[in-house]
């Protein structure tokens, strides 16, 4: 069957091209990308789905606050009451917004071939991935940093040197972590202001890492790769 | 819609020069098209010589130190900055390479505005080029004073009349007026007629030549039994006492308390247009200065002056209150002292009778330049005419001693501390014949050691006080010319100008006391208004200038002095402003009972003081710096 391709294939290996197109010798400081998270009604890929997506361009460490995307979707399975608590968006907020496939469409035209940068970002990777797949047949293929795991090697490097951490944190979530590299958070969760605090995270985190001898995207990606 | 983000960035923006002088429009506008960056400590923002930033940096937090290395690779640190300071600008408007290297002494999260904006902003946004282009100094100190006046509550009033109110808004503008030769029955009669308690008396040329008053009327007519039928000019009140109608209300108030006046003529472009009463001002706002003035007046002992002067701090809240800038505060503070100081001295003479050669009642010190405040120590002394024979000398022998002590208990009765280093009238080696003084003077100048020159420093502000102003005059005018090419001495006063620098040398701003009793705190006077005053003094008093006062100083020297012609303006806004930190301070001291001091927080203060007041400091290096050049002050050393 070689030779017939389909047009989903011909359009997967475009969009494959296109989502690679950054050159791994970039600089750390020079590394486009974008700093995203996700409100879910709930953890499990299977039964929840997305609420809300927030993300913030970065030029390296620099958080571009021209260049901001925050969209509240129409879940596709119900609101949980547990949810509702964590992030504060109740039914009546979801009534005139998007539906998904339009707001993954839009999400994709604005991350474009960045870096895709979030924390703990595989969790909301599969459900975008999910429903990429379900209603365009595709998925993100850009790079992924996780900044929970630059974190991980960054402790680990200086651990190595006996230097600052004396003891793990207790867990690692996203305000535990970002109050630890001194950055203020408060509120309630939401996916723009969350994916703020991750994009001011992942900023300290890159200047501490070139300071390690992590220079290029490449050098990131060996570390931090989601 | 605001984004949530730029909610922090436009919060922060609007409590930071110049960006606080921004509409609420472009503000957000603005928020939503800058960047943010994280530098930590050590990290090299911008470096001198490398590529230009393509952004002006807002520290959010943090600081950093701009330094520039000069060809032998000496590094010179030219600033530090803090938050709410920015830096890059000029390598983005020169387009040129990096002059400076910028790097950070603390973590430090930056705003960065690209280059086009910041480059609109200034072609749009006249107080946002003003800040840039101009040296902000001069154009800020006014805004300086606004916030101040809106900050806290006891400056909310609504009312600031005199300093608001120009005397041409309130003066009565039709002017009743009389020819010289009518008779006083004629003025008495159109008064009455028209309900006025004044006159404006004409020339031919139509020219007031003199008003007259009630009180003329009594004390000169009624009182004396003066025929009514003479001319009305033998009764009026020459020189007319005037002011421009464009002057605040202040300025005329100040006349009168000065001049003991309830009447003073308004004019504009020459011409008469108004009378302006005590009553005006009453009106205008109960319980004024000028009562206070009076309460002064009728006070006919110590004990009776006591009560008045305890409430002068009143007054300095209530010009507070009104939007006074320092230099009008002091100025009729001063005023008020010094109706004080010759109720006691009249006191005194009435006490003692009338001392047996004229003399001259001198202050000198803070008194002497009108730079008082609170209350301050005694700094007084006497000059009286060489006595012409052995009996009038023993009778001044008896005379002054007594006289001197009444007046120091009784100053010190009214709150003016006795000044611990004597120099007071009371001291026989103040109080001396003008011939005395001269040779004192001619000693500290020709021999200036360190004691002379501390004396200078003291003495050569007198104005004379009270008695007989001729005294102090001819003393002035000896000074002057004594002064002429006095080189060595100069020197020596250059030396004292440039001795306390100013701090600016330290991380976020300022430079404050390391321990003891006023740990992380900056001492105004020291720091601040001493250097201004003495590098003032030293170029008053090579100039020639009989001045006492900074201000005036600076004035009388604008065409003469190269400092002053191009600083001039700047160093009058820098002593104005941290002249009125320091009022405020002292005020809110005395408020909670606390002694009072010169030592501020600089933590306390509000982005744009701290910017105001680190631009004072950086303007005082600056003359200090020429000053050390110019008078070669490093030789004497």
């Amino acid at each position: 069957m070689i030779g017939v391709l389909s047009l989903v294939d011909m359009l997967g290996m475009f969009n494959n091209r296109k989502d690679t197109d950054i050159d791994p010798a970039t600089p750390v400081d020079e590394v486009p990308c974008v700093v995203l998270d996700t409100e879910l009604t709930g953890l499990e890929l299977k039964k929840n789905s997305i609420v809300s997506i927030g993300a913030i361009a970065m030029t390296g460490t620099r958080i571009d606050f021209a260049s901001t995307l925050y969209m509240l979707v129409k879940p596709e399975t119900a609101l949980t009451s547990k949810s509702v608590v964590v992030h504060g968006i109740m039914p009546s907020d979801l009534l005139e917004v998007p539906d998904i496939a339009t707001a993954l469409q839009k999400l994709s035209a604005f991350v474009g071939n960045r870096v895709i940068v979030g924390h703990f970002i595989s969790l909301d990777m599969g459900f975008i991935n999910k429903y990429l797949k379900l209603f365009q047949n595709r998925v993100l293929r850009n790079p992924v940093l996780d900044t929970c795991r630059l974190h991980d090697w960054l402790r680990s490097e200086e651990k190595g040197f006996g230097r600052h951490f004396d003891n793990d944190l207790p867990n690692k979530d996203l305000f535990t972590l970002a109050r630890r590299y001194g950055i203020e958070v408060s509120g309630a969760h939401n996916a723009l202001s969350d994916a703020f605090i991750t994009a001011q995270v992942y900023q300290r985190l890159v200047r501490y890492l070139q300071r390690h001898g992590v220079q290029t995207l490449r050098d990131l990606l060996s570390i931090g790769k989601s | 819609m605001v984004i949530m983000i730029h909610e922090d960035v436009i919060e922060f923006l609007s409590k930071v020069p110049p960006f606080q002088f921004l509409d609420e429009k472009t503000l957000a506008s603005l928020a939503g098209s800058l960047s943010m960056d994280f530098y930590p400590k050590d990290t090299v923002i911008l470096k001198q010589d490398g590529k230009v930033s393509e952004y002006l940096r807002i520290i959010k937090k943090g600081g950093v130190k701009v330094s520039i290395q000069t060809d032998e690779g000496e590094d010179i640190v030219v600033d530090y900055r803090g938050d709410g300071d920015n830096f890059g600008l000029w390598s983005i408007i020169e387009q040129n390479t990096q002059k400076t290297t910028v790097v950070a002494v603390d973590d430090t999260i930056c705003y960065l505005i690209p280059k086009d904006i910041v480059q609109n902003l200034l072609d749009t946004n006249a107080v946002f080029t003003e800040y840039f282009l101009k040296s902000h100094l001069s154009k800020y100190i006014d805004k300086t004073y606004n916030d101040m006046l809106t900050r806290s509550s006891y400056y909310g009033g609504t009312d600031r009349i005199l300093f608001t109110t120009q005397v041409g808004d309130i003066a009565i503008k039709e002017v009743i007026s009389i020819r010289e030769d009518a008779s006083i029955q004629d003025a008495a009669r159109l008064m009455s007629k028209h309900k006025v308690s004044s006159i404006i008396v004409l020339s031919d040329g139509d020219l007031p030549s003199g008003i007259v008053t009630d009180r003329d009327l009594r004390e000169k007519v009624v009182s004396r039994g003066r025929d009514v039928q003479e001319p009305v000019s033998n009764v009026m009140s020459p020189p007319l006492i005037r002011v421009d109608a464009r002057d605040y209300c202040f300025e005329a108030v100040l006349k009168m308390i000065k001049h003991n006046i309830h009447h003073i003529l308004v004019v504009k472009d020459g011409a008469l247009r108004g009378v302006l009463t005590n009553h005006d001002f009453m009106i205008l706002q109960g319980g004024s200065p000028l009562t206070f003035a009076k309460d002064i007046e009728n006070q006919q002992s110590i004990e009776g002056l006591v009560p008045v002067s305890q409430k002068i701090t009143r007054i300095i809240r209530l010009l507070l209150k009104e939007g006074a800038k320092a230099s009008n505060i002091t100025r009729i503070i001063s005023e008020l002292n010094d109706r004080m100081v010759k109720k006691v001295l009249e006191i005194a003479e009435r006490k003692y009778g009338q001392p047996p050669v004229p003399y001259c009642w001198i202050i000198f010190g803070s008194e002497g330049r009108k730079e008082q405040t609170f209350k301050t120590d005694q700094d007084n002394a006497i000059i009286h005419a060489d006595p012409a024979n052995e009996a009038e000398a023993a009778a001044i022998a008896a005379y002054f001693p007594d006289f001197t002590l009444f007046v120091k208990q009784g100053l010190m009765q009214l709150g003016f501390p006795a000044c611990p280093a004597e120099y007071m009238a009371n001291n026989p080696r103040w109080c001396q014949p003008l011939s005395v003084w001269e040779n004192y003077f001619h000693k500290w100048v020709t021999m200036p050691n360190p004691e002379a020159v501390l004396k200078s420093l003291i003495f050569f502000d007198f104005r004379p006080l009270h008695g007989e102003t001729s005294l102090a005059v001819d003393l002035r005018h000896y000074l002057v010319g004594l002064l002429r090419e006095q080189n060595v001495f100069f020197a020596r006063m250059a030396g004292v100008a440039t001795l306390n620098r100013p701090p600016l040398g330290f991380f976020r701003t300022f430079a404050v006391e390391k321990d003891g009793e006023h740990k992380d705190a900056l001492n105004l006077k020291i720091r601040g208004i001493g250097p201004l005053i003495d590098m003032v003094r030293l170029f008053a008093l090579e100039g020639g200038v009989t001045e006492t006062a900074t201000l005036d100083r600076v004035n009388a020297l604008r065409e003469t002095n190269p400092f002053i012609i191009e600083l001039g303006d700047e160093i009058e806004h820098a002593f104005e402003f941290i002249n009125l930190l320091r009022i405020e301070h002292q005020l809110d001291q005395m408020d909670r009972g606390l002694p009072l001091d010169n030592f501020i927080n600089p933590t306390t203060l509000t982005n744009l003081e701290r910017k105001s007041l680190k631009e004072s400091f950086q303007l005082i290096l600056k003359i200090q710096d020429g000053i050390t050049e110019f008078y070669s002050a490093g030789m004497v050393n």
